[in-house]
């Protein structure tokens, strides 16, 4: 027993003679760092978690991604949960006839080209002038704008129904084009917000520098600040453009017919496919509308924003750093 | 002084008023476009619908027609409705629940997005790719078809014990929280970032500073970061609520929209639905709002 005793004391000092060396410190340090997260082991457990709440994140997005590629019999098998027998492309087929793609891939396109360049446009000028310019009732005009931020669109879209009525706007992209010409699209509130953070932060001296080279108030706008806030017009353009691909709600109001977006013609892709066949897809017993084809209709939905985002999403995280956002 | 002197003196403070004049001037024009767009498409709307509240409006081929009652829709929607009321509160309650999940989870991945590791880059743009597909038809499409829901609910069986736990008033709202628990941290996407450029304001040199003086990374959050970070969570709390009051499985919407084309209770019914429904969230606001005064007045004492 003494012995024993002895024997483990003497395995412990050796132990930690080894752990004294020098090449076991740098070990140690490699793993777990000077101060804990820098070392591997932090990084490794951060990974980990990330991968964990990302995967649970992703979860609905592979869900559709694979629905959209059952058939029938895998949908109806309860043993299949994620990955199809068999791969079936007659969903994306039938999606894309019962959302009449091409035309209301336009329509959207339209709404949200055009409008997302409207609010870069106006926002920045709004935003300036809040920023830099000085005048009389500023405070109030942020004011009013931070409060019609908050305003939801439930309370005024039943005057507006009617004023657009009026105008003959109804069923026609003017509905959205004309408001956000004039600073009133889609949370153009956060968007001004945004642009007058990022000029105020600009230096003063900048201003005052053009000024003495005698460049006017719209030069001084247009050719210096503006260039500057390339940043902050991007991510304005991308979230502004995003959020009128996906609008629902104004558009369930005011598009009832013909001219509809993306959005709405999911809700009737139903009503399309089994309405009067004009399509070349045959809804049968066989071949009837699952789960799979509406999920087919949503990813159709949202592949276009999807593949701009990745395409600019490298620039895009590195302006939010950039711009400010906050405050 | 000589003539020439006040007349220089006086052609100079002119030149000084004509540049006020001229800042003023291009302010307002600036602000123009703004201010007309304020007054079509928000004021003049605004106001409208505060005056189709106190009446009941119906919709003849010529256009409204009101018949003024006062306070009448008011006292319907709080007294003799028998759905409005139990969706509003109960939707509250969720709203409430939801506003702590969305910026704790915003909080704690973007402090775990903000630590130096290989493929930052990826996880960050996971993290933000919701808000792009976050979209009305096809949330409420997933949500239908139970994509929202985290998967081990159905396999340990939480139901039943959340219905012990919290008793039959609070577990409404939790289930129905847990069923959409994926779906409502979607909605994060925008706090995380918000978070995360927050975080860029403080300076390195504040860390290096108590690393000197022998603080753990664990202390350093709670005495620096946790505090730098106050005024972005009030922020994220106010973009939250913003956030749902358009959330597009929001029952109150729902409700208010089939009001309105309902023949018995029509435009102005509807209207004092959307206003009582605005004046809550406004209050909720208006809270959190004092909340994040107090507390960044208190830092400030410190």
């Amino acid at each position: 027993m003494v012995e024993l005793v002895q024997r483990w004391s003497a395995a412990k000092n050796k132990i930690r003679q080894v752990w004294i060396g020098r090449k076991a410190q740098k070990v140690k340090r490699l793993i777990i760092g000077q101060y804990l997260n820098d070392g591997l082991m932090a990084k490794a457990v951060i990974c980990m978690m990330l991968s964990f709440i990302a995967y649970l994140y992703l979860q609905p997005l592979l869900y559709m991604v694979t629905t959209m590629v059952k058939p029938l019999s895998d949908l109806l098998d309860p043993t299949i949960k994620w990955i199809p027998r068999s791969l079936d492309w007659s969903n994306l087929k039938k999606a894309w006839y019962g959302l009449q793609y091409p035309e209301a891939f336009r329509n959207t396109l339209i709404i949200a080209l055009i409008c997302s360049i409207f609010q870069v446009c106006i926002c920045a000028i709004t935003g300036y002038a809040l920023a830099r310019l000085r005048f009389f009732g500023r405070n109030f005009a942020f004011f009013l704008i931070i409060l019609s931020f908050m305003v939801p669109p439930q309370i005024i879209i039943i005057p507006l129904y009617s004023i657009y009525g009026e105008l003959g706007w109804l069923n026609t992209p003017l509905v959205f084009l004309i408001p956000a010409l004039f600073g009133q699209g889609l949370r153009s509130a956060l968007f001004i917000i945004i642009f007058r953070q990022f000029f105020s932060t600009l230096p003063k001296a900048l201003e005052e520098a053009a000024k003495v080279d005698g460049a006017s108030g719209f030069y001084l706008f247009a050719r210096i600040m503006l260039p500057l806030a390339r940043p902050a017009a991007l991510v304005v353009f991308l979230f502004s453009f995003i959020w009128y691909w996906n609008m629902y709600y104004e558009p369930s109001m005011f598009l009832n017919s013909s001219f509809t977006p993306l959005s709405i013609r999911l809700n009737n892709l139903e009503a399309v496919l089994l309405g009067p066949d004009m399509s070349g897809v045959k809804i049968t017993a066989q071949n009837p509308i699952t789960e799979g084809t509406k999920m087919a209709g949503a990813f159709m939905i949202i592949a276009p924003p999807l593949l701009v985002y990745m395409i600019a999403q490298r620039w895009f995280v590195e302006s939010i750093d950039r711009t400010g956002l906050v405050e | 002084m000589s003539a020439d002197r006040i007349e220089e003196l006086k052609r100079r403070r002119r030149q000084q008023w004509l540049e006020v004049l001229r800042e003023q001037g291009l302010g307002y024009l600036f602000m123009a476009p703004w201010a007309i767009g304020f007054l079509v498409f928000m004021a003049i709307p605004l106001g409208w619908s505060l005056y189709l509240t106190f009446n009941k409006v119906k919709l003849t081929p010529e256009g409204f027609d009101y018949a003024w009652r006062g306070l009448g829709n008011f006292r319907d929607a709080l007294l003799l409705d028998h759905v409005y009321p139990v969706k509003l509160l109960t939707y509250i309650q969720e709203v409430i629940l939801m506003i702590p999940i969305i910026v704790i989870f915003a909080l704690f991945v973007s402090l775990l997005l903000n630590q130096s590791f290989p493929g930052r880059f990826l996880f960050r743009a996971i993290f933000f790719l919701p808000v792009i597909f976050a979209t009305g038809q096809v949330l409420t499409e997933l949500f239908s078809q139970g994509a929202g829901e985290l998967p081990f609910i159905d396999q340990y069986n939480v139901k039943p014990l959340v219905q012990q736990y919290f008793g039959p008033r609070f577990a409404e709202p939790i289930l129905g929280i847990l069923g959409k628990v994926v779906i409502i941290l979607w909605y994060s996407g925008v706090q995380i970032l918000i978070f995360i450029a927050g975080f860029q304001t403080i300076s390195k040199s504040v860390y290096e500073a108590v690393r000197i003086d022998g603080a753990t990374p664990w202390e350093s959050f709670w005495k620096i970061t946790l505090p730098g970070a106050v005024p972005f969570i009030g922020l994220n709390a106010i973009y939250t609520i913003v956030d749902l009051f358009t959330f597009p499985l929001n029952p109150v919407l729902e409700e208010i929209k089939s009001n309105m084309f309902k023949p018995d209770t029509g435009y102005g019914y509807a209207s004092a639905l959307a206003w009582i429904y605005f004046t809550i969230i406004f209050l909720l606001l208006s809270v959190v709002f004092l909340l994040i005064r107090k507390a960044a007045l208190r830092r400030r004492r410190v």
